[in-house]
């Protein structure tokens, strides 16, 4: 399984990952998933999130999610994109796209994918109020 | 022995400050190393039990065996996406 990982302030350029993608005649699944930052974080209307990363970790994690994922299901390829730093309300701030022969290991190896992220990967969040640079703890 | 230890998130917020150090009896182990920084930045103390724990790059339980030199992380639960 071929994997991809990056951990990058800027924003995701869909249109350069999509023309890279590399996908053999024996794949019949290719799915995208955008996490898409919301303008409400509990009960507050928000600007952004503040992305923080142990950035070490965070891709040894991904690699061991990556190699259960590769134990598990049939896949050709997996490739992520995660911001780190300040992502506007309404932009992409993770970026996966699965290549599989069918849609069914595609659509839960993305699944096992987003949350095992979400119990082992170092990334943490805060949300801001304010378009400015203040931010208030998330949790 | 000497270990470090790195706080992540908003637990740099509590500690004011990215690591520190921390000289520890041989044989000390992860959870006793995290009671010790809890006793030198209390605010962790609440915590406690949310506390997620790494050695290098990799969680461990609270009775693995630290050597000299070794990086602990202390962090709050993760968050991505």
């Amino acid at each position: 399984m071929k994997t991809q990982l990056t951990l990058t302030p800027d924003p995701i350029d869909e249109l350069a990952l999509i023309t890279e993608r590399e996908m053999s005649d024996g794949m019949g699944a290719a799915l995208v998933f955008h996490g898409v930052v919301r303008a409400q974080e509990g009960e507050a209307t928000i600007a952004a999130i503040d992305y923080e990363a142990f950035d070490e970790m965070a891709c040894h994690q991904f690699e061991l999610i990556f190699e259960d994922i590769d134990r598990q299901w049939q896949i050709e390829s997996i490739r992520v994109v995660h911001r780190i730093g300040v992502v506007p309300v309404n932009e992409t701030s993770l970026w996966i796209e699965i290549i599989a022969p069918h849609r069914a290991e595609a659509f839960e190896a993305c699944q096992f994918l987003i949350n095992a992220m979400k119990e082992r990967v170092p990334i943490w969040k805060r949300p801001k109020i304010e378009a400015s640079s203040n931010s208030s703890q998330s949790n | 022995m000497t270990v470090t230890v790195q706080f992540w998130s908003y637990f740099k917020d509590h500690t004011q400050c990215a690591t520190t150090s921390l000289e520890l009896p041989d044989g000390t182990t992860l959870g006793e190393a995290h009671t010790a920084v809890i006793d030198q930045f209390p605010a962790l103390g609440n915590m406690r039990h949310s506390t997620l724990k790494a050695v290098g790059v990799d969680y461990q339980p609270d009775d693995f065996p630290l050597n000299d030199g070794d990086e602990i992380s202390l962090f709050p639960p993760v968050q991505g996406g």
